[in-house]
């Protein structure tokens, strides 16, 4: 009796004493003819329930076309305010279709990628977060994440977010997708100054280059690293395929110009056409190629008496230099006898002077060397004891030793 | 053999051959007669067994016709938006607010001329059916309750449609058992059974469905009902899953506690989450029967006046209007202020009780979910304000939030629990979600002593069993009543003289014989002493005549439960458990009732 009461009240009413085993034995006692009528009740709730099911299943196929029809509307209109710049009417419309379609992950994530474009990174990352638990493989919800955590400067998360994106999943042309994940990682770090960190992501990134378009990109990543020769030789890759291509002769041109490849620096930059407009930095490097070849005693095709004449100067440069700074340390550069470094090859500039003349060279072409490798150690001397020249002739003359050691090696 | 009931409820009886059908290759009719052969082992099986077999199947049956109505009626809830307030979430202001006005004319009139009893939330109606019409809900309240409440929600009356739906499954049910001219006491409980069933379906979460209607309909862990409740919310939960896919109402976040102490924070949530159902209960303890009160034609225009406020409020705030599922889910996913999420918190609170004291027939249990997830989003979002180095995402706090809200205003603190684990798919849930729910309990239960549907039904005039008074009542055992040391205890070898000297000379206790392990009997001490007396007497304990056997009972056990046998018998030995011959104390009915108003006098 208590398993069948409900909270204490049992169907025995007041002077109703009724036994739960009488009331079962009532219930056995019915003929079996008296099954009829609740038979026949049986039968018309099988056919209502038949009913009833064939119209909740008219009724649940109208709405959920209704459903999908209203989803795919509000995502098209959303989809063409995102495109058209409107990440605000965007927003409401996404969150619209997801009103109808709320597991819908294309319309969070798209939902996602508005609330990014708004600025609105928490609601976004929420979304993608949750996006995430379900699919934590996919690519696309990975790089969402590392572009919001790099806006939040959260750099750590960042980068956890681009590898999980370079190694996901991505539905159409994953090797294209992790190439353009990677690039933009190297972007990131590049961006902040980290190039170490960026160094092996580009190196990476120029070994698995999809298509040659990506090479020059690529290329001009291993410029911004730092990896100069890298970066040459996949200029120089690209300007076999395509002799004239402009961006590829200002990367070769300023990669060869940071291996201290003056020469072929100038040849790349003389390459260009008039039109092409370099930026700052470029055009000083052009100037100072220029500069660093109108002071080369060693280019090729010069007259004996032109070789003799630039030893001739940079001898004396360099002498000056020396000179200058050794009286800003407050040195007598003439000390007799000479004890510091640039005493010594001041002594010695001054000991040859007589021999290394203009015409003395000229005539003795074989000396040019010997005068050459006095005014560079000279010049490297005043380097380590006042830093580099910054400009000038010195500095042409300091490039000039640098591209002459980066033959040598 | 020969009793006509064994013969009637043997099922043997039918011949073999029309209860396993035997295929017969040649026979014409063969598939008809196979069909009916089947058709009528069914039946039998069915009908001719006990009715608890029938009530079973019936459960199922329920399941499915509540399953397929809450479709229709979740359906009717969506269209009726469509065609009121249009498709999006932030309706034209024209509609936000005229569409909740002008519905609620039309609320008015069928709730006052076509369907009086479709008033209300839902569950308080279907507890009262229970209790005092026997199970009773006519087929007409399933049908007004359908119409007005899709109405409503539909045209944006904050209020919810699980509480409907629950009286729905009740009535399909109650109207089941009617068809079905089953037992009155089978019909009183088919009504929760349905309920179960409209509410799982509903809610889409069968575990808590079963698990309310236990703790606020029934108020008992009744294993006879518990069976047919759970077939009846899952068969539900199935059609409904069928027709409206598996998905949750709202997309729970992942959950995952990283640090004890956050625990401190879901305390704090429980406090604001108390303090908040307990403003609300008030109000609506203290308004509800002055609107009552107010004349008779108002009651025309109060659902209407209710909508021009919710739709002058919708005006800025549309998300305060209807159920709010989309909005939750919003909360649960961080997309929200606090300070949105406060104020969405306390306006909806005020809509709902717009709604709810204005007549206009809804549910609760959606609007309790919204109000305590925007709170819970609001009291995480401040904490994190204030301590950046919680690590608790707003999405958990808006999740936990809606249980600790449900547990304080419905007073529902298990359903609540299980609900938050049912929705999250998270048992890491469990735990923030007993603090703060037990906390918001506790606040709420410590100063608002009547619940919401309890309060509800009082100010109806009934007065229904309260299960949270029930569930605070002492249940007395055998060990608060038993009497240690009053028994004589003998031996089957014991001699009567030796017998007769532990009695005593005046002692007249009771002398309980342990004739076997297992077996207890009782000894008439006048008849021991006399036999004891004649010195040719050589007879042992065991040798004369003695009562029994006696049923046995044992220090845990229910002190009603043993009424049934105190009265036959002038003592009753208790037992240990664990060794039937050793006697803990023995029972009296004396003892028995002298326990019971003692505990009435505590």
């Amino acid at each position: 009796m208590a398993a069948d009461s409900i909270g204490g009240i049992t169907d025995e009413h007041p002077g109703e004493h009724v036994d739960e085993h009488d009331a079962h034995a009532d219930f056995l006692r019915k003929p079996v003819s008296s099954n009829r009528p609740r038979e026949l009740v049986l039968i018309i709730c099988f056919i209502l329930l038949v009913l009833l099911f064939s119209v909740t299943a008219v009724v649940s196929r109208l709405y959920h076309r209704k459903i999908h029809t209203l989803a795919d509307q509000w995502y098209a209109q959303g989809d063409a305010a995102f495109h058209a710049g409107d990440a605000k009417t965007a927003i409401i419309d996404y969150r619209n279709a997801l009103g109808y379609s709320p597991n819908n992950s294309v319309f969070q994530l798209h939902l996602a990628q508005a609330l990014v474009s708004a600025a609105r990174f928490e609601e976004a990352r929420s979304y993608l977060v949750n996006l995430l638990a379900e699919s934590p493989g996919s690519g696309e919800i990975n790089l969402e994440l590392a572009r919001i955590s790099s806006r939040q400067r959260a750099w750590l998360d960042a980068v956890r977010y681009y590898h999980s994106a370079i190694y996901g999943v991505w539905d159409a042309d994953p090797l294209v997708q992790r190439w353009n994940v990677r690039k933009e990682l190297c972007q990131f770090l590049l961006d902040r100054g980290d190039a170490a960190g960026a160094q092996p992501e580009v190196l990476a990134l120029a070994q698995e280059v999809p298509s040659g378009k990506r090479q020059k990109e690529a290329a001009a990543l291993l410029l911004r690293t730092g990896l100069w020769t890298r970066a040459l030789q996949d200029f120089q890759a690209i300007l076999k395929q395509s002799r004239g291509d402009q961006d590829a002769l200002v990367g070769a041109a300023i990669a060869s110009y940071q291996l201290n490849k003056y020469a072929q620096a100038l040849d790349y930059f003389e390459r260009l056409h008039r039109s092409a407009a370099l930026d700052q930095n470029a055009e000083g490097m052009l100037q100072t190629s220029r500069q660093v070849e109108m002071a080369d005693p060693f280019r090729r095709g010069l007259s004996a008496a032109e070789r003799a004449t630039r030893a001739a100067a940079a001898l004396a440069q360099a002498t000056s230099r020396v000179s200058d700074c050794s009286r800003q340390h407050g040195e007598a550069i003439s000390q007799t006898p000479p004890v510091t470094d640039l005493q010594m090859l001041y002594a010695t500039a001054q000991g040859m002077s007589k021999d290394w003349t203009e015409a003395n060279l000229a005539r003795h072409p074989d000396r040019i060397d010997a005068a050459l490798s006095l005014a560079f150690q000279m010049e490297d001397a005043a380097a380590q004891q006042c830093g580099e020249p910054q400009n000038g002739t010195d500095r042409i003359l300091w490039l000039l030793d640098r591209s002459r050691q980066g033959a040598a090696q | 053999m020969s009793d006509p009931v064994s013969q009637i409820a043997q099922p043997p009886q039918i011949p073999q051959a029309e209860v396993t059908p035997a295929p017969v290759a040649s026979e014409p009719t063969q598939p008809l007669g196979r069909i009916r052969s089947i058709w009528r082992f069914w039946t039998r099986e069915i009908f001719t067994g006990s009715e608890d077999r029938l009530f079973l199947f019936l459960a199922i049956l329920i399941g499915v016709f509540s399953g397929l109505a809450v479709v229709c009626f979740r359906v009717a809830i969506e269209w009726t938006q469509f065609a009121v307030l249009g498709s999006t979430l932030a309706p034209t202001v024209p509609r936000v607010f005229l569409a909740p006005a002008i519905a609620g004319l039309g609320i008015a009139f069928l709730v006052m001329k076509i369907f009086p009893q479709s008033r209300g939330s839902g569950v308080n109606q279907t507890k009262a059916a229970v209790y005092v019409l026997n199970g009773y809900i006519s087929f007409k309240t399933v049908i007004g309750k359908f119409i007005v409440c899709a109405l409503a929600i539909g045209s944006g009356q904050s209020l919810g449609p699980e509480d409907p739906s629950l009286q729905i499954g009740a009535g399909i049910a109650s109207a089941i058992g009617r068809s079905l001219k089953l037992s009155q006491k089978k019909i009183r409980l088919i009504a929760p059974v349905g309920a179960a069933a409209g509410l799982a379906a509903a809610f889409n979460a069968p575990i808590s469905a079963v698990v309310f209607v236990i703790e606020e309909v029934i108020g008992t862990w009744s294993a006879g009902v518990l069976g047919a409740i759970v077939l009846a919310a899952v068969s539900s939960v199935v059609t409904m899953r069928y027709f409206l896919g598996p998905e949750s109402l709202f997309r729970v976040p992942p959950i995952q506690i990283a640090h004890p102490a956050e625990f401190i924070a879901y305390a704090v949530l429980g406090l604001a989450g108390g303090a908040i159902s307990l403003i609300f209960l008030k109000w609506i303890a203290y308004a509800r029967p002055r609107i009552q009160k107010l004349p008779r034609w108002s009651k025309y225009v109060q659902p209407a006046a209710a909508g021009l406020l919710i739709g002058l409020i919708g005006i800025r705030l549309p998300q305060v209007m209807g159920a709010g599922y989309s909005v939750i889910d919003e909360a649960l996913h961080g997309q929200f202020a606090w300070h949105l999420l406060l104020l969405l918190a306390v306006v909806k609170l005020l809509t709902t009780g717009i709604s709810f004291l204005s007549g206009t027939p809804g549910g609760m249990f959606a609007p309790a979910l919204f109000i305590g997830a925007m709170l819970g989003g609001s009291v995480g979002a401040m904490e994190h304000h204030f301590f950046p180095r919680l690590t608790v995402t707003i999405g958990t706090f808006a999740l936990v939030g809606m249980g600790t809200f449900f547990a304080g205003f419905l007073r529902v603190p298990i359903t609540s629990i299980f609900m938050v684990i049912e929705l999250s798919g998270n048992y890491s849930a469990a735990l923030p979600v007993m603090v703060s729910s037990l906390i918001a309990y506790f606040i709420s239960h410590r100063f608002q002593a009547v619940p919401l549907f309890d309060m509800l039904t009082r100010q109806d005039g009934l007065i229904l069993p309260s299960i949270e008074e029930r569930r605070e009542q002492v249940s007395l055992v055998v060990e608060d009543a038993m009497q240690p040391e009053t028994a004589i205890v003998a031996a089957p070898s014991d001699t009567l003289v030796v017998l007769a000297a532990r009695l005593g000379e005046n002692a007249q206790g009771p002398i309980l014989l342990r004739a076997r392990v297992g077996e207890w009997r009782l000894l008439d001490p006048a008849e021991v002493r006399g036999l004891a007396s004649d010195p040719l007497n050589t007879h042992t304990a065991g040798g004369i005549p003695s009562k029994g056997p006696l049923p046995m009972i044992f220090p845990d056990e229910a002190l009603e439960e043993v009424l049934r046998w105190a009265g036959d018998w002038p003592v009753l030995p208790v037992v240990n458990r664990g060794d039937l011959g050793k006697l803990e104390g023995v029972l009296a009915l004396a003892d028995i009732l002298h326990a019971f108003r003692k505990a009435a006098a505590e």
